[in-house]
């Protein structure tokens, strides 16, 4: 049963991190392989920030969120500006710099060694221990990134992102400034990726810098594509899809090692298929184009 | 003592990313996506000439040609298997970085189920001294190391130049639809690119197989050296490939006089964004893609 709680709770952080990705990738049609990178650095901020100053855990969050936000205007401000396939090198070169900071800042992260003893999330006096505590408070993260993606895109602001995605110099024929709202987008998208990371953070109470590679980025894109880049129901699919079907490969009894070469096999043949047959995804409408 | 060194070292390693840069250049100035799973064939390389030399103790006059073959097999195979069904389904540059994704995904976890995550190695013995030159130490097979580098920058821009099916090669690079209609077989010479650069990257694989532990990943790093020295050097340009490599080289290793060895990913996407700001065409690229309305 536990067992079961845990992998709820891990398609709701995915949720999360899918759901602030298409925001970029399905919405305004730019690939970003940094993702892992603000996970982290939600993550990391909150947990420094618990363990060594006793700060709360909302406040960690919030903290989080605004690192998250800030950093990403190092990557965006910059680099935006250029275009296509160099905007992916610039996001990965990013990832990489990122990671090799989370595992060489050894007075601040203390590297590989990873953080250990996070307190439990205490919110308004109310500790949550169980395993539903955390599927609600998942739940809660889920839905309130899978809300803010859905009002900004439903809006006029959101409109403007689509209109860039489908040709971004007629959007800015028509006045936008393409820069600022990608910029925009692309700092929600770091915040809400950053408050999955201070859940995740919480929840397992231990992280080290290897939980947020670029294998990570690629693992959160695999699911926005597979469940359909663009819609509403894409992220939280794909999420799932690639949480429980690798889980459930668990079940068959192969040995342990042999069984994660096999999850991974997995998930890599059925990005391969998807691109091939249905490059929109699962739920998707907006395949990619060039 | 510290300093010739220094420039030497970087010269070897520069080398090491001159083969794979250019190997990479070959294939993305033919296809214009970015092929992941390049990485694999490197690591297949390293692979297969362990497996042949180290367990099937094949002699090294045959398994060096065998195991450059096998990863140049590795390349046609993703080609015909994946990226030309892709091509002929119109998809998108974007749609064939992240198939070549799940493609490496794929390999590296392959070799891993084959030859098991352990660490291997065919060293053997103790470490020889190198000769002195200049007062800096190099041995045997980094020597190898920086001649096949060049013998490979001058063997790739000679097929290009001076061969019909160079030309063939060149004329899709430029133009694929003109090529077309001018009756060109450019699915051909995709192949041809795919097969000579995943070879090329075998090669670079064997030579480093002495020097370095093989592990299911160890393709990666390399690669992405290589990829950062090819957008250096200018994306499309063979000699830029060399330039590109040596530049990396040295600015890693004149870097470790000043900053502790693990900075050097720091220091290389660094290096990376400054050029993507500031120089997209890198030293000697002529284009770069222009928006397309």
């Amino acid at each position: 049963m536990n067992y079961l709680l845990h992998v709820v709770v891990l398609v709701g952080l995915y949720t999360c991190l899918a759901a602030s990705l298409d925001l970029l990738v399905g919405q305004t049609g730019i690939l970003s392989l940094a993702h892992a990178a603000f996970y982290g650095f939600g993550a990391y901020t909150s947990a420094i920030l618990s363990v060594r100053l006793g700060v709360p855990f909302v406040y960690g969050v919030v903290a989080g969120m605004a690192v998250a936000a800030l950093l990403s205007f190092v990557v965006s401000l910059p680099s935006l500006r250029v275009h296509d396939d160099y905007f992916v090198l610039a996001t990965f070169a990013f990832q990489m710099i990122s990671f090799n900071i989370l595992n060489n800042w050894t007075a601040l992260t203390r590297g590989p060694l990873g953080i250990a003893g996070i307190p439990v999330p205490v919110i308004f006096g109310w500790s949550i221990r169980s395993r539903f505590g955390f599927v609600a408070l998942t739940a809660l993260f889920a839905v309130f990134a899978c809300v803010v993606v859905a009002r900004i895109t439903a809006g006029p602001f959101g409109r403007v992102l689509r209109a860039i995605r489908e040709d971004e110099v007629f959007a800015q024929a028509l006045g936008k400034n393409t820069l600022r709202f990608k910029v925009v987008a692309f700092a929600v998208s770091a915040a809400l990726a950053a408050s999955a990371g201070s859940l995740y953070a919480h929840y397992i109470t231990y992280i080290d810098p290897k939980s947020f590679t670029v294998m990570e980025s690629i693992l959160v894109i695999s699911m926005v594509i597979i469940g359909g880049a663009g819609s509403r129901w894409g992220p939280p699919i794909g999420a799932a899809v690639l949480v429980t079907l690798p889980e459930a490969l668990r079940f068959i009894g192969l040995p342990d090692p042999v069984a994660a070469n096999l999850r991974q096999i997995f998930y890599g043949t059925l990005l391969i298929i998807m691109m091939m047959f249905r490059p929109r995804g699962l739920a998707g409408r907006y395949a990619f184009k060039e | 003592m510290i300093l010739p060194q220094a420039v030497l070292n970087g010269v070897i390693e520069g080398c090491t990313y001159v083969q794979l840069a250019l190997s990479f250049v070959l294939i993305y100035r033919t296809t214009r996506f970015f092929h992941l799973a390049h990485a694999a064939a490197y690591t297949v390389g390293a692979y297969l000439f362990y497996g042949l030399v180290g367990a099937w103790k094949v002699p090294l006059l045959l398994a060096v040609p065998l195991a450059i073959a096998g990863a140049g097999a590795l390349g046609c195979a993703m080609e015909l298997a994946v990226y030309r069904p892709l091509r002929n389904r119109r998809a998108s540059s974007l749609v064939l970085l992240l198939a070549s994704l799940g493609l490496y995904v794929v390999l590296q976890n392959l070799v891993s189920l084959f030859f098991g995550d352990n660490t291997r190695t065919l060293r053997e013995g103790t470490v020889r001294e190198g000769m002195l030159i200049l007062g800096a130490r190099i041995t045997g097979s980094q020597v190898a190391n920086v001649c096949a580098a060049l013998s490979f920058v001058v063997g790739v821009w000679w097929l290009l130049r001076y061969t019909r099916l160079g030309r063939t090669v060149r004329a899709v690079s430029t133009d694929p639809e003109l090529a077309v209609v001018r009756g060109i077989p450019v699915e051909s010479a995709i192949l041809l690119v795919f097969s000579v650069g995943s070879a090329l990257a075998g090669a670079s694989a064997i030579l480093m197989a002495y020097d370095v532990d093989l592990t299911p990943t160890m393709g990666f790093q390399p690669f992405l050296m290589g990829v950062v020295a090819a957008i250096i050097g200018g994306i499309d340009s063979i000699p830029g490939a060399l330039f590109g490599g040596l530049f990396l080289g040295l600015a890693l290793n004149l870097a470790t006089l000043f900053l502790p060895t693990q900075w050097q990913d720091t220091i290389a996407f660094g290096v990376l964004i400054l050029f993507l700001l500031f120089r997209p065409q890198g030293f000697l690229g002529t284009s770069l893609r222009r928006v397309t309305v």
